[in-house]
């Protein structure tokens, strides 16, 4: 009797384990054929993609680094930004290979660069991490075509990050200016909303020296904020983490999204920025063009 | 009265209207300077800095003496070495203050003088939202122990740059952290607990 009820057992799990794959493989073609890529895509041009919020190791997830895969192969980017919290929970080895290396590795073994920013679940000594490429550091900036990127570490911005900031700024010359970090100046958000704080003391110095785009997380969920003073601020913070229900459009709110988990492909033409928002069913929830911030000047 | 008498009457009322005028210029931008200064350092707080400095020095001393036997990772390390190097960095620095009680960096001076900074920098609404930011952080329960480590699965709460701006500033290899209305002083790399102050939020 007992060896007849484990046979059922087992037979049963197996089916489900079928169902699972049959589903799993069924959305994966409904996937590919929403996926549409509407960015310009040409060849000479700089080629990213952001995200965030991203280090879970579950399911999301995974389901997302495999969207990004897919859509390598019709837009080939070859940098990743990353607006934090790149692992939550512990970090031993195996956290690092679970929640990082295993997901993205069809990308790292292409040589696709991921260029991280520390989030409030971070760790400090990820800056060591081979494949976070900051160098040892947690604020830094690097160059890719006519993009200078600053890199920041929002969970401490001390006065030596400031006044780092505003001399890597100063010396960037009038190139695209982009930074990216974890907390954002401005969100919708029910669950942080705005990080005025921050903001009191970042967005002097972005306006001053010109940064057209700013990238950041936190809140999980998209939204494209108004332009404010000139300056084009994301919140992409579900690139594994979601939170339904959580935004609260409100009068700076441009496109909100919360319903499902997404990444954002980026193409730098000269003067234009091209967006694109892609969620994890493949569909396309955001895209458009930013041309380029003049400086004010000091 | 003559054309004279008239033209001295004139030049006394434009004389009078523009020391005035540089009365009240200066009154504008005289006060709000000497308020400026009053927030500035005092020799008081200087002796309360120079303190704080001094036990700040120490541990500097003691952690070199902790880090030079180790492989420090550069930027392009694997997570194994990442993790040797901050558990022996721990290990290494919690024999060596085995000893270590609150309060020693955190000393009653050095704290009340945190307590004013943080009381003069935050009020009104923005001392709400902070509040409100603290106790709603996934620091909740946290227990908090001199010479222990921060626990891995708890958030680190942003610190807001305004207050960064106005508490001592610290050398690269420590981080101030609020945890519930507690400040913590805290170590980067080996993320033990170094000190901590209680009620640092009024």
């Amino acid at each position: 009797m007992r060896r007849i009820l484990a046979g059922l057992i087992v037979i049963s799990l197996l089916s489900l384990n079928c169902d699972r794959n049959h589903v799993y493989s069924q959305t994966k073609a409904a996937t590919q054929e929403a996926l549409q890529i509407v960015l310009p895509n040409k060849k000479e041009s700089v080629h990213f993609a952001v995200f965030g919020d991203m280090g879970t190791g579950e399911l999301p997830q995974k389901q997302l680094a495999d969207l990004m895969w897919q859509t390598r192969q019709v837009f080939p980017f070859d940098a990743v930004l990353m607006t934090g919290d790149n692992l939550y929970g512990s970090e031993s080895p195996r956290d690092y290979e679970r929640k990082f290396s295993q997901p993205y590795q069809q990308l790292l073994a292409a040589g696709v660069k991921f260029y991280a920013s520390l989030g409030n679940h971070d760790n400090s000594n990820q800056r060591f991490f081979k494949d976070f490429n900051m160098k040892g550091k947690e604020y830094y900036t690097f160059k890719k075509g006519n993009v200078r990127f600053f890199a920041l570490n929002s969970n401490y911005m001390d006065q030596p990050q400031l006044s780092w900031l505003e001399e890597e700024l100063k010396k960037s010359g009038s190139e695209w200016k982009i930074c990216f970090f974890h907390h954002p100046p401005y969100s919708s958000g029910k669950q942080h909303g705005s990080d005025k704080e921050l903001r009191k003391v970042v967005e002097p110095l972005f306006l001053k020296y010109g940064v057209s785009v700013v990238f950041t997380g936190h809140e999980h969920f998209y939204e494209r904020i108004k332009p404010q003073q000139g300056i084009s601020y994301f919140v992409t913070g579900a690139g594994g983490k979601l939170r339904p229900g959580d935004v609260r459009p409100s009068n700076f709110t441009e496109k909100a999204f919360d319903q499902d988990q997404h990444f954002m492909l980026i193409e730098v033409i000269e003067d234009q920025l091209h967006f694109q928002v892609i969620a994890r069913t493949g569909k396309t929830i955001d895209s458009g063009i930013i041309t380029r911030q003049e400086i004010k000047g000091p | 009265m003559n054309q004279q008498d008239n033209n001295t009457a004139s030049s006394y009322s434009r004389y009078f209207k523009e020391v005035g005028v540089l009365f009240c210029l200066a009154t504008l931008f005289i006060l709000p300077l000497n308020y400026i200064y009053a927030q500035q350092e005092t020799p008081a707080s200087n002796t309360v800095l120079k303190g704080i400095y001094e036990h700040i020095n120490s541990y500097l001393k003691l952690r070199e003496q902790s880090v030079k036997n180790l492989s420090k990772p550069s930027g392009k390390s694997e997570p194994e070495k990442i993790h040797a190097y901050e558990t022996a960095l721990e290990d290494n620095l919690r024999t060596a203050r085995v000893n270590a009680s609150r309060g020693e960096i955190f000393t009653p001076e050095v704290a009340n003088h945190i307590r004013k900074v943080i009381r003069q920098e935050f009020k009104g609404q923005r001392l709400q939202e902070l509040r409100k930011e603290v106790s709603e952080s996934e620091t909740k329960g946290m227990p908090l122990r001199v010479n222990y480590p921060y626990p891995e699965q708890k958030e680190m709460l942003e610190m807001p740059p305004t207050l960064l701006l106005k508490l001592p500033a610290l050398p690269q290899q420590l981080r101030y952290r609020f945890v519930g209305s507690n400040l913590l002083l805290m170590d980067r790399e080996a993320r033990i607990i170094l000190d901590y102050m209680p009620e640092a939020l009024p």
